[in-house]
């Protein structure tokens, strides 16, 4: 049997290399379900899935040109969402539009450090390094650099799981405003930087899912 | 001499064939104990977990979410007191205010993420592990199943909990801030939705949708 090495592993169980893929023998993964079913598309033709009926594709449709339109998009609303403020808190007259970075700044002076890292963390440092490693997969499987594939899918898996965790700061305004409304003794209005910055996480996110990471290990081919 | 055929029939895939997710390779499935991760050999990626009575269990968590989510969304998250003033939030609130001050997009978003989305998949689950359970297939529920998994990485109500305690400490300076009854309940949520799609057995799922499906072809 032509499968007989290629078994899936419990958890602990070192890794092997193998290299018989579905895509070899002709078969389709869904997307969505997992079922695979025989490639019987011909060019631009779209099978629909036996099981739950989404459209299957061999890869993703544009994967490389789709996931370089979004990160481009995110990277230049990146700019705004860091220049323009997020909120402006105003408390007994005195107060004025905070960015970002200047809200952590304003919570490492109260000495609350722990929030301020949580919001460094997934503010600042999340959006970069993961528009950084879009960045790299795309340009390897494009250059087809030589690097380790299984650290390129580990990079992947990564941008994937965190990506969510950005929106943090979002709601926190969200909160905020709503919670804060004294009138002229203590208010806090949401500013034009909180859409840019939403806009970023949206955009990554998306970006995230429409990548495929099979084309990391695909070598014959570089898209789709 | 090879006849030509219109509707060439293919050889049929084994049951216990299964592909990668993040690197294609193609893997015979072996049964793991309860609980147990099946990993890829090739690019380590979790391929399934079998879970114990995971339509039943999910059911029963999805109806839990439902109800604690009306007292979660409607009765105050926190509130906070200035100089004899009052003033308290839901979660919907911070949405509604967003919305006045003509953020409409960073208002939906928010709106989605903490109050739609979760719902919708509560609703989602409810269907789904209901009509397993009842071994009640009907056409739709390829379509449902299909949609909680399009829906699933864009429910964010941990987020929203992390967002909770970063308002109150961004807000020490100010004002105390006292927890709601709201924010109680809403934690119970979070804990059950956790719950819910920890024990969802995905691949068990679509198998038994499948098969339910040709047992009684609609």
């Amino acid at each position: 049997m032509l499968l007989d090495q290629n078994r899936a592993r419990p958890e602990g169980e070192p890794a092997v290399n193998q290299q018989t893929t579905a895509r070899q023998l002709g078969l389709i993964r869904c997307h969505t379900c997992g079922k695979l079913a025989f490639d019987v598309g011909h060019d631009g033709y779209e099978e629909h899935c036996p099981r739950c009926h989404a459209h299957m594709h061999m890869r993703a449709t544009n994967s490389l040109s789709r996931t370089w339109a979004l990160l481009i998009t995110a990277v230049v609303l990146y700019v705004p969402a860091n220049v323009l403020p997020i909120m402006t808190v105003t408390y007994f007259g005195a107060g004025e539009p905070d960015t970002i970075m200047s809200g952590i700044i304003l919570l490492l002076q109260m000495g609350s450090y722990p929030i301020a890292a949580v919001i460094f963390i997934a503010s600042i440092l999340v959006p970069l390094l993961k528009m950084v490693a879009l960045l790299i997969l795309l340009l390897s499987v494009q250059s087809r650099w030589l690097l380790d594939d299984r650290q390129r899918t580990r990079m992947y898996r990564a941008v994937e799981l965190v990506g969510r965790w950005s929106m943090l700061d979002i709601f926190v305004i969200a909160l905020l405003v709503a919670l804060v409304n004294f009138g002229s003794i203590a208010q806090i209005v949401s500013g034009p930087g909180a859409t840019a910055f939403g806009s970023v996480v949206v955009l990554t996110m998306l970006a995230a899912t429409t990548f495929d990471a099979r084309l990391i290990w695909d070598k014959e081919t570089t898209n789709d | 001499m090879i006849t030509p055929t219109d509707t060439p029939t293919l050889p049929s895939i084994p049951e216990n064939w299964i592909a990668c997710k993040d690197c294609d390779l193609l893997l015979e499935r072996v049964d793991t104990p309860v609980g147990d991760k099946a990993l890829c050999p090739r690019c380590a990626n979790p391929l399934y977990q079998s879970r114990e009575n995971s339509a039943e269990r999910t059911l029963a968590l999805a109806i839990t979410g439902l109800l604690l989510f009306i007292p979660a969304n409607l009765l105050p998250v926190m509130s906070m007191t200035i100089i004899g003033q009052e003033s308290s939030t839901t979660i919907y609130k911070g949405s509604l205010v967003l919305f006045q001050e003509g953020l409409y997009w960073t208002a939906l978003l928010v709106f989605f993420a903490s109050i739609v989305i979760p719902f919708c998949k509560l609703l989602l689950m409810l269907f789904i592990s209901g009509s397993l359970h009842r071994e009640h297939f009907s056409p739709l529920l390829p379509y449902a199943f299909r949609y909680y998994h399009y829906l699933d990485e864009w429910g964010m109500l941990e987020v929203y909990m992390l967002g909770v305690l970063v308002a109150v400490v961004k807000l020490k300076g100010m004002a105390s801030v006292i927890p709601g009854i709201g924010l109680y309940c809403f934690i119970a949520l979070l804990l059950v939705t956790t719950l819910m799609s920890s024990l969802l057995d995905e691949e068990c799922f679509w198998t038994r949708i499948e098969q339910g499906l040709k047992g009684n072809p609609q």
